[in-house]
Order: structure tokens, then C-alpha cells, then sequence
């Protein structure tokens, strides 16, 4: 019998099924790292038809986010702004700069400009904006450094895990209500002494504030 | 241990509680109906394709998913943000506009929701002086025929499209000519309208020309009650009913609740009163005299049975015995009373009770007697003689001042048709070739004119061949003013451009006439300044709330004339009774789509008829005793009810024949109608209607009743004929469904009885004392507990106690919020059972509609159903209505059965369904004792209704393309036909999951509501941490929608909120609180208010009562039911022992 099969073959079941198993748990693995928001989601870039900088108009300039994006404490969904908003300023400035042509046209034609959508949960999601923003947590939170972004990206993977992580503990995130908008704020500039003040502020702000986040389904999805 | 008693005893004598013949029967169908979850069929692939061929679609499908791999990859979406941003408007945040809902001869005042420019939910103007905020099912649903398909689109000339330039200079031309001849053979075709706009220009274009003649016509008309009064009191007046200051109330055929005019005001004022508690005004009572069984006399302290045609000489019965006992009323009148009251041969002792009520010397002045629209002019005549006789004129109806809208009548324009004399018909709505009077002839009458224009919101039966057809505005895209009830101007202001781009009938007044504005909105505000609103801010603040204050109708001062009404009297014959062989056939308009002008709404074709809980079709309604003489609708005297042959809605198919004319249709066997009646409604079998209005076989929705209408018995006529056809109709009946075998579901008591006994609702509990004092003992202590020991503790006092274990450590969100605990309490004595909340939830919360086909399976989607429950007597039965919705248990049956937690519950009490978790294992469903859990077995909100549910994707569409390709190109869409799906979505509430198949969905108590108003709350608390949501602050649709406010909801938290208040009242209790459910939806038990000197069955003791104790039930009266909650003595523990073991 030892003619038909080798020596080698005793240790083959155990090899296949090691085998086996190391793929099974490259896929699982893979799958679960690759197949998610963190994956999936986080670094998109696409190229907007204007090529507008946040970089410039925020943190060199200095103009509040809610400039343009005025919508954001009144509604769920915080506004793309008109390419009315943008010709307040630039009717002065830059006035016929080529890389304002297309809102210029579309300001004249009335046809908007098509922006690619980034940011986007799914639509059994009902995420509102106002409540956030309105209550201590900041834009960086969800979006990222976007005052420094050339051109935007996709900063947080915005699953539901990552919206459940604050939900669970809003005191790590809070933080007074005037510094929302500002993306490059701290608590101090000493990473210890920050963490240290984001906890005892943190735990203060959702007792005073009676911030009660919820963790049932209800609060997102109807 | 001791075994708990079965909850609900079986009745030896067939059940009590019964919901419809069948289950009264106890039919073998019915039982299997009943046992199974779903009806038969409802739950397997009755595809015609087969299994295999469906492996092999997917397998396919799958092939071609792998090879594309959309899936992948992120679609890029486009943001398209506005060029220019317009003033007061933001993206997500919805507006509302004040505006009304034009009826008949008055309006609904409402503000309407509108989200992105579109308008998605209708509801009430609370800020008006006459309203409580509250609509009609109508009114509500008017909202979808905005955004119906079918409606018309274009312009016409002899059925070419043409331009709305073409049809505006044509209207010129109209005019011009008029001028040259003052209007001679310009006549006018109009409907009812309150409009003083179009009153003014009316009078306008009379001046210029004075030949012009108008007409009037509507199919159900309610303008008898202005006739009448103004014959009465010999000056234009109309009556205003203020039934809020009513003791006792005397409805003659007139269905105030349901069937009239403006019911949803009438629903409020009757609902105030009907409070048993002690307060400054008693309970009112109501005695209703009719034919039908309509939604008055279900809800009716004492309800008469007779024919339609005797109510007449019942109300002149009841007149003399007030006159007599009164003194009043010349002879003359007498004379002519007695005459007619020859007419009526029934109860007297009933009629004697009757007005001995009404004379009861605390009742002075505080009574009203109403005549339907039904009833000839001298019912009407009648009831002003016996309420001015009792003194309540100016006090429960006050005379307003009206005006005589004059204009001839529909028989007089055929007349002139016919004598040719009409050169320019022009037809301002309405739709005469469908719902005139069968001996006019319509039809060819139209014909005969030169030219016909026809402003018209279908292209329907009334469109003409030859001549122009113009498509009519919607009134949520056209500006229009109207008078509410109390005689309030209202406006009627747009919120969207119209969608097909109509003409609105002022305009095409106003084209006609040839007059300087043209213009609607020019138009209103030249009658709004007419009205004395002068400047800008006036009109301002007229759109803003919605009214112009003021603006109400003045009391007329006026005398009853009543020597007019003796000799009016004096030419009245009595009508001969009917019979067997000369039925008398009642048309009357439906609960469900008017008289044919909701025909196209599948949101009121699927809302089931508060009385024959039928869908989608109309019957022949007669009742038991007369069905089994005349031998139709397989009637079995012996087995009570009718012999099922296959399957539960199978009906026989008679021939009904009246003076010649013939009509089909199935017979429904109706219990509680009067005898030797027919009962016909309106508004179905339309010939040319939409793809709503018409089955998937193309034939139409129900019978045409208007084909056996005559102008003389518009109403109601004697001398029709029934003969039995061998032929077998399917009605689609939502009555059997989840139907609840006779427990104490709804409990009754007679104020009396209740005054006697407040906790008597309480000891109906099957866990009251009473029931389970041989469990309550401890068997070795031989103490007694106050609560019956309980198999499951509460998820919440498992909770604390785990807490406690702990010391408070448990991880995770805390299980019960002390901010908000969500709850609701159903006041059945108030509720009328309307169906205004069915729509209203409907429309909210975007619950699709199902198909005839698909509720004879029983799956329609309803949120919120009406139950309703016939008791006692088989010919002379009680109704009874309950809303049943899902009761958001705490301890709720579904939660634990669901595999994947797809139900769950939420730290304020609510009871979630979460669709992305749910698999469809349908657990849930079957689990729920109260069957209020809707499985979406087909994309019902994606699949046309017709036989296009069934499509796969190898079915080649109508316009050649495959389901397969088609859904390759675009899965979103669905497999509706372009138009209807890019209009049937703009209806959609956007804050509310549309559902897709396969997920189980039920009533959420409008979450997203709820989450609106914590987050409003939340962002205006700041740093004050306030966020509690207010009391009021939150309505759900169902109460909002709700005439009688029987429905309370709000925060259980707040111990002075009124919910909480509500719910600790005595007769607060819980349905089928005996499983520990739990449920956050408790009902206040019904009142009713009988007068305990009528000769009637159920004056000591409601019918359903009665049941309860016959079914071996301890009385909840007796002595031995009153012990719940306090201490018991061990003495008269062991009486009840006795008592109970007596039973």
C-alpha cells in the first residue's frame, strides 16, 4: 500500500486543513478590513468641478464655516452653498480669474454646479446636523481637518460603529459651543493636560447640558 | 399549583362577538381563516411561473450581478446646490401654508406640509375660529390626487390636443360673442361652491350679459337644509347646527357623523359632549331614526330601524306628540301631521320615550332635531316645526344669513338642450354623463349643443367628443378663496405650479366673461378687498393664518312662518311602505369616494367602509330577514348566515330592476338595516375612470347605482325588484380580518351603570380579582396577593433588579429614559369611527396600497385599522368601533420571537422595527396577539396594483422592454409605468423609510415625529439642559387627524401630562392586559347614555355587557368585582370562591 501513497501524505489532512483554515481567516480578515467604511470610504477624493480650497478660504482667510454652509444649525442637512454665496466675495476679488468661470456661468444661466458628494450615510439614516452642531460637537469630529484640505476628502469611515463610539461616550468629544467651528482648536496645546480637560469639561458640558445620547435605532432610522 | 382558568371561556351558544356572518355562523371557513396567520394561499408562490423556472431567473440574475460587479464600486453622486438661493427656504426644513380644502357648499380650513416644494401631508387649520384642527378622510386623502396619473394633462379640441393659447382665445371668442347677443344660448353648467370669488364674478358676467343662464347640479346635494330653512322662515337663511349644545339630539336619516356636510365639525361638537365624566354639561344622547345603517346610527343611544321613505312620517309622528304635549301649532298644521304620520306604522311606545326627552324640563332649549339630505323637503319642514316648538332655534341651531345662489337646475339645461336653444354649454367641473339622473340623458342631451367646454379634472365619462376640454387645477396649485361652515372666508392659496399645467375655473370665468383679470390670484385679491381687506398686510396676514377674522356669517333675525309649513305640508303625501316585491332602493354616497370624485384615489378605494368594511367595490346592501324572504345571497336562516361555497368573500350577483332600469352587482347581507331596503351606493362602476378606479380585468370598481337614479327618486324610490343571478362576485372585505375571537375587547357600560360602578372596566381584566382569587391565595402561607403571581417578570423590574445585583455597574444605555416615556389612550366613548385617522397615517407614514386582489389575501398594509364589532341582536345589532395599532407593549410577544432583534425597544417605550435587520421571518407577526404587524409581500410601493405585482423578470412589459433589462438599468425604480412612479413618489413623506418587500412594518407612533420635536427641543435648550419636550408640542397623525380627539398621546413621564391623566381614570384599560404585554396604547372604556325608559333591549345594560356576563363571565357590576387593587379581607375572598365556582 505504501506504493500508492507516500510517506508525505500522513501529514497531508493536517496541512489542508491548516491550509484551510489560514485562508478562511485571510478572507475573514481581509474582508472585514477591506470591505468597511474604514476601507471603503475613508480617502475618497474625487475632483470637484471648481477647484475650490478650503485651506485658503478658512485657515488663511479665515471665514466661519457657517459662511457658506449657513444651513447647518437650522436643518438635518447642512447646504452645499448657492454660486450666488461665492459671487458676494468674488465679484470683487478675483473677478475674472478663469477657475471662477464656471460659477460665474452658473450664477448668470441660474444652472447649479454639480458637486460630487463626498459625505453620504445611507439613506435609511436620518442624521441631523443642527442637534450636532448645536450642542458641543465639532465639524472636525465627523469631517476631519477640512480647513486644511485642498481639495476634500473623506476623513472618518462615518460608519455605524463610528457614530455608536461617541454616541457611547459624548464626553470625550464635547467641547464649548463658541470653538465648534474651529477646526484647529485644543483644549491645550499639551496632548496630557488636553485629554485631561476634555474628561472633566467633557463630563461637566453633558451633565449641565443633560446630554442624553441615544443608543437605540430609533435615534437614526425611522 | 393550581391551573390558571382558560383566559377566555368558549360560549356554548355560538360567539357573541361577532365581525361578520360567517364567523356568526362559525363557518368551517372562518375557523381556518381565523387559525391560520395569513389567509390561505396568502403565505406560497402562487406565481404562474414556477419554482424552477425562478432558480433559474436567479441564477441568471446572479451571473449577470458577478459579470457587471456594480455593486462594488461607489456610484458617484452629484450635489446641485442652487444657482441663485431664494429667500426664506432651506434645504431639509419643511414650510407650511395656510390654505383649505373646498367642499360642496363649505371648506376644510388646513395647512398643508409641504418638503421641497412639494406638498406631502394635509392637515387641519387648528387656529380657526371653527376648528379643532381636525379633517375628514377626504380631505386627507385629496392630497393624492395632486400627484395622480391619470388626471388630465392637456388641452382639447374635438378630442385633438391642442394649446392653452388656442383654448384662451377661443374663450375670447366665446365672450365676444356674448357681448354681440347679451349672452344668448351661453349657459352655465357649475357645481356647488362656497367661493366668494366666484360668486362675484358670477354677478359680473350676469351684468354683462344678462341673457347667460347658470345651472347647478351635484349628484348628492346638501343644499336642502339652506332650501328648507329659507322656506321656513320665508328669507334666505341656512341653518348652523351647533350640536356642542345639544342634550339630546334627534337625527332623521341624517348622517351628521359620516354622510353630511362638514361632518368633521359635527364629529367635534357631538364628540364634547359625549364626556361621561362629571362635568359642567351632561352627556348627550342620541336617537337615531333611519334606513341604513350608517355611521350615525352606529353610534347612536337608540337607533330606529325604518325605510328611508318613513322617516317622513315617523318625524310628523313625532311632531304631533310634541305639538300636542305643547299646545302649539295651529290645526291646520295638526291635521296635516296626522296625515302624514298615517304613513308610519311602528313603535309608538319608542316615538313616545322619544319625545318625552326631548319635553324633559331640563332639556329646554338644549335639543335638536336634524333631517338628512336624504329626506324630502317636508322632513326638513317638520324638524324646523318641532325644534322651533322646543325652543332651540338660536340656541343648538342658529339661523345664518345666506344668499340664494339661484341658477336653474340640471333638468331645466337638458330641457334646453333638447329644445335647442343652448349655443355654448360650458362645464365647470363635475361630471354629468357619469352622475345625472338616468331619465335626463345626459349624454345626448350634451350633444345637442353647438359648443361644448368642459373644464374637467379627468378626462372622464363627461369628455366631449366634439368641443373643448380644459384640464382643471388641483387645489393645492390654484388660488381660490371659500366660506367654511360658520360662513369664515378662507383662501385657498397654492403651494406647488400645476403639475400638468390646468386652468383654474376662476380664470376660465373669467376668459369667458371677458373680463379685465383674468387672472386667479388678481381675482381673489379683488374679492378679498371687496371683503373689506384693504392693504398689503391685510391680505398678509389672510394667507398667514388662514382666515379672514370676522369674516363669519351673521345670525339672520328671522320667525318661523309656521302657517308656510302647514300648507307646504298640506300637498305632502305619505309615501306607501315597501315591501318584499317593491323594495325601496336608497342611493347614498360613499364613505369611501364621495360620489365618484374619489373614484382615482386608491388611498380611499383601499380605506374599508366604516359599515360593510368593504374595499375597492360597492354591494347591494340588504338586510338578513329581507334576503332570506327574497332567498338571495344564499342566506341559511338556520346556520344565520350566508352558506360559503369556496373561499370567504365569494357573493352572489343579483339583478336589480326600478321603474325599468336594471343594474348587477353582489348582494352583502348587512345586519341592522332596515327591512325591505336596498341600500346602493354612489360613486363606483365608472366607466372611464383611471387605472385606480378600474379592477386589473379593466372592468370598472363596483356598480354604476347612478344607473338606476331618477330625478324624481334621487334619493330613494320604491318599487325596485330583486332578481337572483347564478353568478358569483369576489368582494374584498378587510372584515374577518385578524379577527380577535369574542373577548372583552371593547367594554361597554350605560352611564348609568358606570356611574354605579366607575371600575367596572377594570373588573373585566381577565387578571381583575375576580378572576383569579383561587391563584391570588399563597398555598402555603394562605395569605392573599395583591397581583396574581406571573410566569415572566417585566424586562424592566428584571432590569432593576440585575442593578441592584451590581450595584448600579450594568454597561450599556439605561433601559427606561426618565425624560420621555411615549404612551396613548383611545377614548372609545368618543370615537366615531370615522376612518379619518386610517388615511391620515397613511399618508404620513408613505403605507402603500395593496389591490383588491391583495386584500382578499389579506394583506393589506394598514397602520392603523378600525375594528368593528356588530353586538346583540342579528337584525337590530349595536356597533361598536375599536382603532387597533400596534399597543407598544413593554413586554411585547414580538421581541422575543424575532430571530435577528429586528423588533426592539427603545429607553422612551417605543416598540422599533428595524427593516435592515428584518429577514421576513414573519415570527413577529404571528406572535402578536393583536395582529398588527403588515408583511410587505410584493414591492407594493414599486409594483403597479394590477396584474403587474406578479411581473418577473423574464415578463415582457407593454412597451416591449423586459422586467429583467429594465431592472438592470435602473433597480431603483420599480416596475411601475414612468408616469405614475415619478408622480407616486413625489407624495412620499421624505422623513419616513419607504419599506420594500419582505420586511415587516407596523405602527411606529410616527417616530419620526417624535425625533423632530426632541431635537427642536434639544437645539433650543442650550445650556439650559430643558429637554424635555413640552406638553402638546407632539400630535401623532392619527390624533391630529382625529375629529372627536378620542386620541391622546404624549409623554408618561410627566405625571400632568394629559395622557397620564387620562390613563387614571377608572375607565382606563388595557386589551388583553391579561397576557402581561403590557401595551403603552390603553382605551378608555365606552359610555353609552341610553334612556332607561326606552323600550329597547340594550336600555339597562349595552349589548356587548350583556355578552360578556352570558359568556359565564363574572358581571363586572356585581359586588364581588368591585375589590381590585385594595386590601382583601380572606372573608369575602372565599365569597367570590362560591360565586365564581356558581358560574
Amino acid at each position: 500500500m505504501s506504493d500508492i501513497f507516500p510517506k508525505w501524505t500522513n501529514q497531508l489532512p493536517a496541512k489542508v486543513l491548516m491550509g484551510g483554515l489560514l485562508v478562511g481567516a485571510a478572507t475573514v480578515a481581509g474582508t472585514w478590513y477591506y470591505f468597511t467604511p474604514k476601507y471603503t470610504r475613508v480617502g475618497y477624493q474625487p475632483i470637484q468641478p471648481v477647484s475650490f480650497s478650503h485651506a485658503v478660504h478658512v485657515d488663511q482667510i479665515g471665514l466661519d464655516c457657517r459662511y457658506c454652509h449657513h444651513a447647518v444649525e437650522k436643518s438635518w442637512y447642512s447646504n452645499i452653498p448657492a454660486s450666488s454665496t461665492c459671487m458676494n466675495c468674488h465679484n470683487q476679488i478675483l473677478k475674472n480669474d478663469p477657475r471662477l468661470a464656471l460659477v460665474e456661468q452658473s450664477v448668470q444661466t441660474g444652472r447649479p454646479i454639480a458637486w460630487v458628494q463626498i459625505h453620504k450615510v445611507p439613506d435609511y439614516v436620518y442624521f441631523n446636523h443642527s442637534v450636532h452642531v448645536r450642542r458641543g460637537v465639532s465639524c472636525v469630529e465627523c469631517h476631519g481637518q477640512i480647513n486644511t484640505m485642498e481639495e476634500v476628502y473623506h476623513a472618518q469611515p462615518l460608519s455605524m460603529s463610528f457614530c455608536l463610539e461617541c454616541h457611547r461616550d459624548p464626553a470625550s468629544r464635547l467641547r464649548p459651543l463658541e470653538k465648534v467651528t474651529d477646526l484647529n482648536w485644543k483644549w491645550s496645546n499639551d496632548p496630557k493636560t488636553a485629554a485631561q480637560l476634555q474628561k472633566t469639561r467633557g463630563e461637566q458640558f453633558v451633565h449641565d447640558w443633560a446630554i442624553q445620547t441615544s443608543q437605540s435605532c430609533s435615534a437614526c432610522h425611522r | 399549583m393550581k391551573t390558571i382558568p382558560p383566559p377566555c371561556p368558549e360560549p356554548d351558544t355560538g360567539p357573541k362577538y361577532w365581525r361578520s356572518l360567517d364567523q356568526l355562523a362559525d363557518a368551517p371557513e372562518f375557523r381556518q381563516w381565523l387559525e391560520r396567520e395569513f389567509p390561505d394561499g396568502a403565505s406560497e408562490f402562487t406565481d404562474p411561473v414556477s419554482r424552477r423556472y425562478f432558480v433559474k431567473i436567479m441564477s441568471a440574475s446572479f451571473l449577470l450581478g458577478g459579470l457587471g460587479l456594480t455593486g462594488c464600486r461607489r456610484p458617484v453622486e452629484h450635489i446641485l446646490p442652487f444657482s441663485k438661493m431664494p429667500e426664506n427656504y432651506t434645504h431639509g426644513v419643511a414650510q407650511f401654508y395656510a390654505t383649505a380644502f373646498p367642499t360642496r357648499s363649505s371648506a376644510i380650513p388646513l395647512v398643508v406640509k409641504s418638503h421641497d416644494g412639494r406638498p406631502i401631508k394635509i392637515e387641519g387649520n387648528a387656529d380657526h375660529p371653527d376648528s379643532n384642527g381636525a379633517t375628514d378622510q377626504f380631505a386627507q386623502a385629496s392630497i393624492l390626487d395632486l400627484y395622480d396619473p391619470d388626471r388630465a394633462k392637456r388641452f382639447t379640441r374635438d378630442e385633438n390636443a391642442t394649446t392653452r393659447e388656442d383654448a384662451a382665445d377661443f374663450l375670447a371668442k366665446i365672450s365676444e360673442q356674448a357681448k354681440s347677443n347679451g349672452g344668448q344660448g351661453l349657459r352655465f353648467l357649475l357645481q356647488r361652491s362656497s367661493s366668494p370669488s366666484r360668486s362675484r364674478l358670477q354677478k359680473l358676467i350676469s351684468e354683462k350679459f344678462p341673457n347667460a343662464q347658470w345651472h347647478v347640479y351635484e349628484p348628492v346635494d346638501f343644499d336642502i337644509h339652506r332650501q328648507a330653512a329659507s322656506l321656513a322662515f320665508g328669507k334666505p337663511v341656512s341653518p348652523y347646527y351647533k350640536l356642542d349644545e345639544a342634550n339630546v339630539i334627534v337625527s332623521l336619516d341624517c348622517d351628521f357623523i359620516g354622510g353630511e356636510e362638514d361632518t368633521h365639525i359635527h364629529v367635534r361638537r357631538f364628540a364634547k359632549r359625549r364626556n361621561p365624566e362629571k362635568s359642567a354639561k351632561p352627556m348627550n344622547r342620541l336617537y337615531a331614526v333611519e334606513g341604513l345603517f350608517t355611521l350615525t346610527g352606529a353610534n347612536a343611544d337608540h337607533r330606529l330601524r325604518v325605510p328611508t321613505s318613513a322617516v317622513q312620517g315617523f318625524a310628523a309622528r313625532l311632531a304631533l306628540e310634541i305639538l300636542r304635549q305643547k299646545a302649539s301649532g295651529s290645526g291646520e298644521l295638526q291635521n296635516s301631521l296626522s296625515k302624514l304620520a298615517a304613513g308610519f306604522s311602528g313603535n309608538d311606545p319608542w316615538v313616545a320615550e322619544c319625545a318625552k326627552d326631548l319635553l324633559a324640563p331640563g332639556n329646554a332649549g338644549k335639543t335638536l332635531i336634524v333631517a338628512g339630505h336624504r329626506q324630502p323637503l317636508a322632513a326638513h319642514l317638520i324638524a324646523w316645526a318641532v325644534n322651533a316648538a322646543l325652543g332651540n332655534v338660536g340656541s343648538t341651531v342658529a339661523i345664518h344669513e345666506a344668499t340664494d345662489a339661484g341658477g336653474g337646475d340640471l333638468a331645466a339645461l337638458v330641457q334646453a338642450l333638447n329644445a335647442g336653444q343652448v349655443e355654448t354649454l360650458v362645464i365647470l367641473g363635475g361630471n354629468p354623463a357619469y352622475d345625472a339622473p338616468s331619465d335626463l340623458k345626459w349624454t345626448e342631451a350634451q350633444a345637442k349643443a353647438r359648443t361644448v367646454v368642459r373644464l374637467g379634472y379627468h378626462e372622464d365619462e363627461t369628455f366631449p367628443a366634439k368641443g373643448w376640454h380644459l384640464p382643471l387645477t388641483h387645489y393645492l396649485e390654484s388660488w381660490g378663496d371659500a366660506r367654511t361652515a360658520d360662513g369664515t372666508v378662507v383662501p385657498i392659496q397654492p403651494l406647488i405650479e400645476p403639475l400638468s399645467g390646468g386652468i383654474t375655473a376662476l380664470e376660465v370665468l373669467a376668459r369667458v366673461g371677458g373680463l379685465a383679470q383674468t387672472n386667479a390670484y388678481d381675482i381673489v385679491r379683488e374679492t378679498f378687498r371687496s371683503l373689506g381687506g384693504e392693504g398689503e398686510n391685510a391680505w398678509r396676514k389672510f394667507l398667514h393664518d388662514g382666515f379672514l377674522a370676522g369674516s363669519a356669517a351673521k345670525t339672520a333675525a328671522a320667525q318661523i312662518d309656521l302657517s308656510t309649513v302647514a300648507k307646504f305640508l298640506q300637498t305632502t303625501q305619505p309615501p306607501p311602505a315597501p315591501t318584499k316585491d317593491k323594495l325601496e332602493a336608497v342611493f347614498h354616497r360613499s364613505y369611501s369616494v364621495d360620489d365618484g370624485r374619489f373614484n382615482n384615489n386608491g388611498w380611499l378605494q383601499e380605506t374599508p367602509d366604516p359599515i360593510t368594511k368593504l374595499t375597492w367595490d360597492n354591494a347591494i346592501l340588504i338586510s338578513p330577514k329581507t334576503a332570506a324572504e327574497l332567498g338571495v345571497g344564499d342566506f341559511d336562516e338556520t346556520r344565520k348566515g350566508p352558506r360559503v361555497k369556496k373561499g370567504l368573500f365569494k357573493n352572489q350577483v343579483v339583478e336589480v330592476e326600478l321603474n325599468g332600469r336594471k343594474l348587477r352587482g353582489p348582494i352583502w347581507i348587512l345586519p341592522g338595516l332596515a327591512d325591505n331596503i336596498l341600500g346602493l351606493a354612489l360613486g363606483y362602476g365608472r366607466k372611464k375612470t383611471g387605472r385606480i378606479g378600474r379592477l386589473p380585468t379593466g372592468a370598472p370598481a363596483g356598480y354604476n347605482a347612478y344607473e338606476l337614479r331618477t330625478t324624481a327618486g334621487e334619493h330613494f324610490s320604491i318599487g325596485a325588484k330583486v332578481i337572483p343571478l347564478n353568478e358569483i362576485y369576489d368582494l374584498a372585505s378587510t372584515q374577518e380580518h385578524g379577527a380577535m375571537e369574542g373577548r372583552p375587547l371593547i367594554r361597554e357600560a350605560t352611564k348609568q351603570q358606570y356611574e354605579a360602578h366607575p371600575d367596572f372596566a377594570k373588573n373585566m381584566d381577565l387578571d381583575a380579582p375576580s378572576h383569579v382569587q383561587h391563584i391570588l391565595k399563597d398555598p402555603k402561607t394562605g395569605q392573599i396577593n395583591s397581583q396574581p403571581p406571573m410566569m415572566y417578570k417585566h424586562p424592566y423590574r428584571v432590569y432593576e433588579e440585575k442593578q441592584q445585583r451590581t450595584g448600579g455597574r450594568l454597561k450599556g444605555p439605561p433601559l427606561k429614559s426618565d425624560l420621555h416615556q411615549w404612551g396613548m389612550s383611545i377614548d372609545l366613548t368618543a370615537c366615531v369611527g370615522c376612518s379619518a385617522c386610517m388615511v391620515a397615517c397613511q399618508s404620513e407614514n408613505n403605507v402603500p396600497i395593496v389591490g383588491k386582489d391583495q386584500v382578499t389575501k389579506g394583506r393589506e398594509m394598514a397602520w392603523i385599522r378600525l375594528d368593528r364589532y356588530f353586538v346583540g341582536n342579528l337584525y337590530d345589532p349595536q356597533i361598536a368601533y375599536q382603532p387597533m395599532l400596534c399597543q407598544h407593549c413593554e413586554n411585547a410577544p414580538c421581541e422575543s420571537v424575532c430571530p435577528v432583534n429586528a423588533t426592539v425597544h427603545d429607553e422612551e417605550g417605543l416598540n422599533l422595527m428595524v427593516y435592515n435587520r428584518c429577514v421576513g421571518t414573519r415570527f413577529c407577526s404571528n406572535n402578536c396577539p393583536y395582529k398588527v404587524r403588515r408583511f410587505n409581500y410584493f414591492d407594493y410601493s414599486r409594483r403597479p396594483i394590477g396584474p403587474g405585482l406578479y411581473k418577473d423578470p423574464f415578463t415582457s412589459r407593454t412597451d416591449g422592454e423586459w422586467e429583467l433589462k429594465r431592472w438592470f438599468k435602473d433597480p431603483d425604480k420599480g416596475s411601475v409605468p414612468p408616469d405614475e412612479w415619478d408622480l407616486g413618489k413625489l407624495v412620499r413623506n421624505p422623513d419616513v423609510t419607504v419599506r420594500m418587500r419582505g420586511v415587516m412594518e407596523k405602527c411606529t407612533f410616527c417616530v419620526q415625529r417624535l425625533e423632530q420635536a426632541k431635537i427642536a427641543q434639544k437645539v433650543k435648550a442650550g445650556a439650559s439642559g430643558d429637554v424635555r419636550v413640552p406638553e402638546g408640542t407632539i400630535k401623532t397623525a392619527c390624533q391630529q387627524a382625529c375629529p372627536a380627539e378620542a386620541i391622546v398621546f404624549g409623554n408618561l413621564a410627566d405625571p400632568n401630562s394629559q395622557v397620564s391623566q387620562l390613563k387614571k381614570q377608572q375607565r382606563d384599560y388595557s386589551v388583553l392586559g391579561f397576557l402581561d404585554t403590557r401595551p403603552r396604547t390603553t382605551y378608555l372604556a365606552r359610555i353609552r347614555n341610553p334612556n332607561p325608559n326606552m323600550p329597547d333591549p340594550y336600555k339597562d345594560s349595552p349589548a356587548a355587557l350583556k355578552e360578556y356576563v352570558e359568556h359565564g363571565n363574572a358581571d363586572p357590576m356585581g359586588s364581588h368585582g368591585a375589590g381590585r387593587g385594595g386590601g382583601h379581607d380572606p372573608a369575602s375572598a372565599s365569597s367570590h370562591k362560591t360565586e365564581k365556582g356558581a358560574h
